[in-house]
Formats: C-alpha cells, sequence, structure tokens
C-alpha cells in the first residue's frame, strides 16, 4: 500500500513534469527540433573528403622541359588550386598574405640535376597552422612526385639501348630479378575492416547523438529541480509524505523518456541521412537507458549544488565544457595522454561512445560492453542517490 | 506590589510566564508539544528553548518581528529542519524521527506562493492531493468542494499565476488542506492582502478550526493576535509569553496611559524619556504611556510638568491592546538589558 502510494506520487511527480515542458512550449520546440538540426550540421562538418582545391602557387624557376611536364601533372591533380601572386615577389611569397595554403618551387637547375644524377629536392613551403593539413599538402606534392617518378622511370626503360638489355643477359639471373623487382614499385595490399569506407561519420555518430543527449538531460533536470527550489515549491513538496528518492525519480523519468525518444530519431536520421547501420538496437536501447539515466543523474546532482536555475546553468556548462574533448566523442581515447584520459573515465558519454562503437562498428555483443553497461548503471545509481541525498541538505 | 508584576512580566525570558489555565480537556493529550526546542544557524540562535502546548482546536496566533525565528520553529515542526536541541512531538509522533508520520496529518502554507504558476488551480489542487496519497474518488469531491467553499470554482482553468494576491493565498490553503490535515502552520498568510482578503482567510481559518483543525499561524500584524484564542509572544528566538489574548491584556490593564498633548509628534519623543515609561506611541490622536507606575507619574507630572514646549490637555487610563502586549515585552528587554549594564 505505502509502495502504490510512492508510485502514484512520482507518477504524479512525473507528469507534472511533462505538463510543465507542455506549457512552456518554447523548450519543447528546442528539445525536438534542435537535436535532428545539430545531427546533421555535426555530422557534415565531420565528413572528411580528399584534400582538393589547396590555394597554391607554382612557381617554376627551372623552365625546362622536365618543370613543364612536373607542373602539367600538378594541375591536373586537383589537389592544388594554383594561383598567381597578389603581392610580394616571387623570391619572397608570403603566404598569408596571398591566403595561399603552399608554396611549391622548382629550383633552378632541377632538370640538369635529375639527368646528372645529383637531383635536387623540390622547395615546398607549407603554412604550418592547421597542424593536420600541412602533412596531407606534404604527402599531396610527394605522390605527385613518385608518379612523375614512376613515369619517367618507365620512358627512361622504353628508350634504353638494345646493348643494355644485352649486357644484361650477360648477368647471373638472380641479380637480373633483384634489378627488376627493385625497379618496379612495392604495393602494401590493404584490407580495411569494420569500417571499410574508412567513412569517419561511422565513428563520430555515437559522439554526436551522445554530446547532444547528455546536454539536453544534464541541463533540463538541473533546471527543473534548481528551479522548484527557487520558486519555493520545493520546501511545499517536501512537507508533503513524498519521499526525497520518488522526488528525483519524477524529475529524471521523464526527461530520460524524451531523451530516449529524440534518440531514437537521431539514429534514424543518421541511418537514413548518413547511412549508418546499427546492429543491435536492443543492446543499444539498453546502452542509452543506463546512459541517459545517469546523465540526469548528473543534472540532478549539479541542481542540488544549486539555490538558483542560473547556478545550475552555469554549473552544467562548466561540467560540460571539458566532455567535448575528453570523452573520445570525436577523436579516439587513445590519442589522449595517459594522464588526461584518467579523467576521460569521469564522463558517462566516454563509456557511451565507447560501447556504442564496440556494437555498431565491432558487431559485438553484451560481453563486449558488459563493463560499459555496470558502470554507468553504478553511475547513475551514484548520482541520483547522492541528488536525493542532498536534496534535503541544501536549505533556501 | 505593582513593580513586582510587572518586573515578572518585563524580566528577560529566563522563564516563560504561562498565563495559560488549565483547560476542559487538560486531561488530553496535547496536539503539539515542543520542548526546550533550540535551533542555531552558525552562531546566531535563531530559537532558543522554546517550549509550548497546543490542544486540539485551537488558533494559536505565534506573534513577532521580522527575524524573531518564528520561521525556523515552523521549520522544525514540518521537519524541514533539525533542532540542535529538544524535543517536540505532533499528535503524539516526534518531530524529527517521524516526520513523514507527520506530514501527512499536517498541513503548511509557507511565506512565498509556493504553488506552480504554469499550472491550472484545479491541476495543482490535483498533484498535491496525489502527494499526499489522497484517493482518487475522495479528491476529485474534496476538491470540488474545497473550490466552493473558497470561491475559486469560477477560477479553476486559470493558471495560478494569473491570481491576485488573495486568491493565491486561498489557494495555496486549499493546497495544503486537502488531505484534511489535524494541524495546519500557515507563515504569514496574509501579509501582503487587503483588509478584505484578510478577513476572507480569517473567516476560513475559523471555519477550519470549527472542523476540528488545529491552527497554528504566525503574523505580526497585532491585530490579527486577537483573533487567536491563544497568543506565543517571540522576540529574538525566545517566547516571553503565551496565554489567550484576553489573559495577556489584563496583565497591563493598569499600565496603560492616554495623554491628550500638543504637539503630538514632539511628544511621543519627549514623554518616552520620563522615568519608569516603557513607551510610547501615537494611538487615535493621543499619546499611549506604557508605564510601571501611572498612578505616581501622573501625581508626579501634575507636580511638575517638565515640557513647557507641550500643552497637556487630559488623561485617562487605557484599554490595552496586543499592539501594547507586544510593546511591553519589546520593552522589557531594553529594560533588562540597561539593568543588568547598570550592575
Amino acid at each position: 500500500m505505502k509502495f502504490l502510494a510512492g508510485t502514484r506520487a512520482f507518477i504524479a511527480v512525473a507528469l507534472k513534469e511533462l505538463l510543465h515542458l507542455w506549457r512552456d512550449r518554447r523548450i519543447l520546440m528546442l528539445i525536438i527540433f534542435l537535436p535532428p538540426v545539430f545531427t546533421l550540421l555535426l555530422g557534415h562538418a565531420f565528413e572528411q573528403g580528399p584534400l582538393r582545391n589547396v590555394p597554391a602557387i607554382l612557381v617554376d624557376q627551372d623552365r625546362s622541359a622536365a618543370s613543364r611536364k612536373f607542373s602539367t601533372l600538378l594541375r591536373s591533380s586537383e589537389v592544388f588550386n594554383l594561383r598567381p601572386l597578389t603581392v610580394g615577389t616571387e623570391n619572397h611569397i608570403e603566404l598569408s598574405a596571398n591566403n595561399l595554403a603552399a608554396s611549391i618551387i622548382i629550383p633552378r637547375g632541377w632538370e640538369k640535376g635529375l639527368h646528372d644524377g645529383e637531383p635536387i629536392p623540390l622547395e615546398l613551403v607549407l603554412d604550418g597552422a592547421d597542424g593536420n593539413t600541412a602533412p596531407e599538402i606534404q604527402g599531396a606534392v610527394q605522390a605527385i612526385l613518385e608518379e612523375y617518378q614512376s613515369k619517367a622511370l618507365e620512358s627512361m626503360i622504353d628508350s634504353l639501348p638494345e646493348e643494355v638489355f644485352d649486357l644484361g643477359r650477360h648477368l647471373p639471373v638472380s641479380v637480373r630479378k633483384d634489378f627488376s623487382s627493385s625497379m618496379s614499385p612495392w604495393a602494401v595490399k590493404t584490407s580495411i575492416l569494420y569500417n571499410p569506407d574508412l567513412k569517419f561519420i561511422h565513428f563520430v555518430m555515437p559522439g554526436i547523438v551522445g554530446l547532444i543527449l547528455q546536454l539536453f538531460t544534464v541541463t533540463l533536470t538541473a533546471c527543473s529541480i534548481s528551479r522548484e527550489r527557487e520558486t519555493g515549491t520545493l520546501t511545499q513538496l517536501q512537507v508533503t509524505p513524498i519521499h526525497k528518492s520518488a522526488i528525483i525519480i519524477g524529475k529524471v523519468l521523464p526527461y530520460l523518456g524524451i531523451a530516449l525518444c529524440v534518440e531514437a530519431m537521431l539514429f534514424f536520421l543518421g541511418q537514413q541521412h548518413f547511412h549508418v547501420a546499427y546492429r543491435n538496437p536492443l543492446l543499444l536501447f539498453g546502452l542509452s537507458f543506463v546512459f541517459l539515466l545517469s546523465t540526469s543523474g548528473l543534472g540532478a546532482l549539479v541542481s542540488s549544488f544549486s539555490r538558483t536555475q542560473t547556478q545550475a546553468i552555469q554549473y552544467s556548462v562548466f561540467f560540460l565544457l571539458p566532455v567535448f574533448l575528453l570523452s573520445g566523442a570525436f577523436a579516439p581515447l587513445s590519442q589522449l595522454p595517459l594522464g588526461v584520459r584518467i579523467f576521460s573515465y569521469v564522463f558517462p558519454l566516454t563509456y557511451f561512445c565507447h560501447a556504442c562503437r564496440e556494437i555498431n562498428l565491432y558487431g559485438g555483443g553484451t560481453t563486449r560492453v558488459i563493463w560499459d553497461l555496470l558502470l554507468l548503471s553504478l553511475g547513475a545509481l551514484l548520482t541520483c542517490s547522492i541528488a536525493a541525498y542532498r536534496l534535503r541538505a541544501v536549505e533556501v | 506590589m505593582k513593580t513586582t508584576e510587572i518586573r515578572k512580566l518585563v524580566s528577560p525570558s529566563t522563564f516563560t510566564q504561562r498565563i495559560d489555565r488549565p483547560t476542559s480537556r487538560g486531561d488530553k493529550p496535547p496536539l503539539l508539544a515542543l520542548d526546550g526546542l533550540v535551533k542555531r544557524y552558525g552562531r546566531t540562535i535563531a530559537v532558543d528553548n522554546l517550549s509550548l502546548n497546543l490542544q486540539e482546536g485551537e488558533v494559536f496566533g505565534f506573534l513577532g518581528p521580522n527575524g524573531a525565528g518564528k520561521t525556523s520553529t515552523i521549520r522544525m515542526l514540518c521537519g524541514l529542519a533539525r533542532s540542535n536541541a529538544g524535543s517536540g512531538t505532533v499528535l503524539g509522533f516526534d518531530i524529527w524521527n517521524e516526520r513523514f508520520e507527520i506530514r501527512s496529518r499536517l498541513g503548511y502554507v509557507p511565506q512565498q506562493f509556493s504553488l506552480y504558476s504554469d499550472l491550472t488551480l484545479l491541476e495543482n489542487l490535483w498533484f498535491f492531493a496525489s502527494l499526499y496519497g489522497v484517493s482518487m474518488r475522495w479528491a476529485d469531491y474534496r476538491i470540488r468542494t474545497l473550490l466552493a467553499q473558497l470561491d475559486l470554482f469560477p477560477y479553476r482553468q486559470v493558471r495560478a499565476g494569473h491570481l491576485s494576491g488573495g486568491f493565491k493565498q486561498l489557494l495555496a490553503i486549499g493546497c495544503a488542506i486537502l488531505h484534511k490535515p489535524a494541524l495546519l502552520v500557515l507563515d504569514e498568510p496574509t501579509s501582503g492582502l487587503d483588509p478584505c482578503n484578510r478577513q476572507t482567510i480569517w473567516n476560513l481559518l475559523y471555519q477550519l478550526s470549527q472542523e476540528g483543525t488545529t491552527i497554528f499561524v504566525t503574523t505580526h500584524y497585532m491585530d490579527e493576535a486577537d483573533r487567536c484564542t491563544k497568543v506565543g509572544l517571540l522576540y529574538s528566538g525566545k517566547l516571553l509569553a503565551i496565554g489567550s489574548p484576553a489573559q495577556l491584556k489584563e496583565c497591563l490593564v493598569n499600565h496603560v496611559l492616554d495623554f491628550e498633548v500638543d504637539p503630538l509628534i514632539a511628544a511621543q519623543a519627549s514623554m518616552r524619556d520620563l522615568p519608569g515609561v516603557f513607551g510610547t506611541r501615537l494611538r487615535g490622536g493621543k499619546i499611549r504611556l506604557l508605564a510601571r507606575d501611572p498612578r505616581n507619574l501622573v501625581a508626579e507630572l501634575r507636580k511638575h510638568w517638565p515640557f513647557p514646549a507641550l500643552a497637556w490637555h487630559a488623561y485617562e487610563f487605557g484599554v490595552p491592546d496586543m499592539d501594547d502586549v507586544f510593546e511591553a515585552y519589546r520593552c522589557g528587554i531594553l529594560v533588562a538589558e540597561l539593568e543588568s549594564k547598570e550592575v
């Protein structure tokens, strides 16, 4: 009987919470429309295409047949958008003033060096401000140069005089084989597992969805409790026979339910728009449930340290900021230094992202994600119970 | 004899003066019994050794200025805060250890409006009915009758935030009495309301009292104290006196003088400093004096009128009201402090 009364009380709190949301349509609209928009934006933002249209300048100081051949190759590759100089002289090129990412200089005597057996290196000047693009450009130039070299090699072999081949026939077979092997490019045969198209979206989708949902659940739960403290209604709740834990459960459940619906919507969007596949929906649901329970619990915990809604929002922001980098949502956790990675394991999103990838990319079953599930459940239990305990401790 | 009596009256409350006689229901256990409650916030003592008994059906007025410790006492009573010392029971249940038992039998109307402004009256009432565990069918009937009783029925679909101050307070009381509590605690229910609304609320409280609910109401309107069956005076966390308004006023009958003096404002300031005078205030175009020994004072003044700037027309013994009672106790503390300094 007592249990029944308690159930009715927390259902009453949950219904009231939904009623608040229904009355405050703006928040409801935000909850429904913002997550898909964010998912689309972030999803496309993380799409990594091949390197194209890099603004660059090609300075041909050699003006030889070889340099012209190389520049034709460079132009046909579509990696570079070759532009003329607008500021300065070719002897001293200011990259940023000309809005260039690279300048490629074919030095004087380049062709001569190639023919004399003493090749001079090409000069490549790069804008290193963005540490990711510079090495990529370097790689692209290297690849074009290799292509040029292999073509030169072919034409050289084609144009070799017959005497050379006659001479070669006198060499031992093993030497000839070694020679021909070293003349052909050596290759690696790669097979890519789990994400064969190397689409980053498959990796980053759980991060995007988890981040958005975490933002919503933490701030909404935190605000809904601290709002009651601010307006004094929490005191009114506390003089009724309802138990503190029933208040917390009643507060957490509606936002958890809404977040689950939003998550289903986002995953559907990811499937339709980004062609992200989901392997084990049931396990994914279980994972999402404990993840959202722990983030809502975190929201409740945040609210127990704040007297007003403003404070609740401020605390949530401080908590949510490091999550972007530390949770491994957008970059593999293994890239983080060990000392920093320890802090990653504070955030529920870390476990969610890991487990989600285990399930969707690696096709892992319950056994692969059991620790994530357990730790998330533990987190949910801890945050909710501390929040319930502290509900009394903060007096107005 | 008079001096000792007033001394007893004005001495700081090392003891609480009890003028309440044993009631006819004296053998029944008290509905509310507080024994030596102490509440400290850091170094400040909000409630100091407070003891209080209330019988069923009483309307208890808890008087005191702002910061006297009224709300702290109520918070302890409702199990929202734990006392640092002392104990208390409501309906025989301990106010801290058995607070959940008490809560289903207690209604609390806090000082500030604490219902959900974005929910309608009906939604607010239904919500609290569910929290108090009022059965669905009974709640439906109860809410209908309450809305009719409080004259709120036409507004049942209006959001609580759109109500006027008086209606808000009525709704707050409505939410607190849904479960027919044995004890209804109201923290300054009439502050900021117009006289008409105050009357409505007091009528409601009387009606509840007649239905058997014990009322515990704080106020700092002295005229409201007159409407209670029992009054407690709280000052700086100490309960200075407790009794019915008539009993409290009786003590002052021979200590209140009304002077007709011109000009009034100057007189009020000057006469305050007369020896043996506790306080002066303006009342009905006269100066009201609280004096230790009024007859002696009048005789002295007849002999020698020390205020050449003031014209004394007449005097009479006044009928004390609750303001006088409160003033006497407030000044009593001041007197006691002065005396202790002299020693």
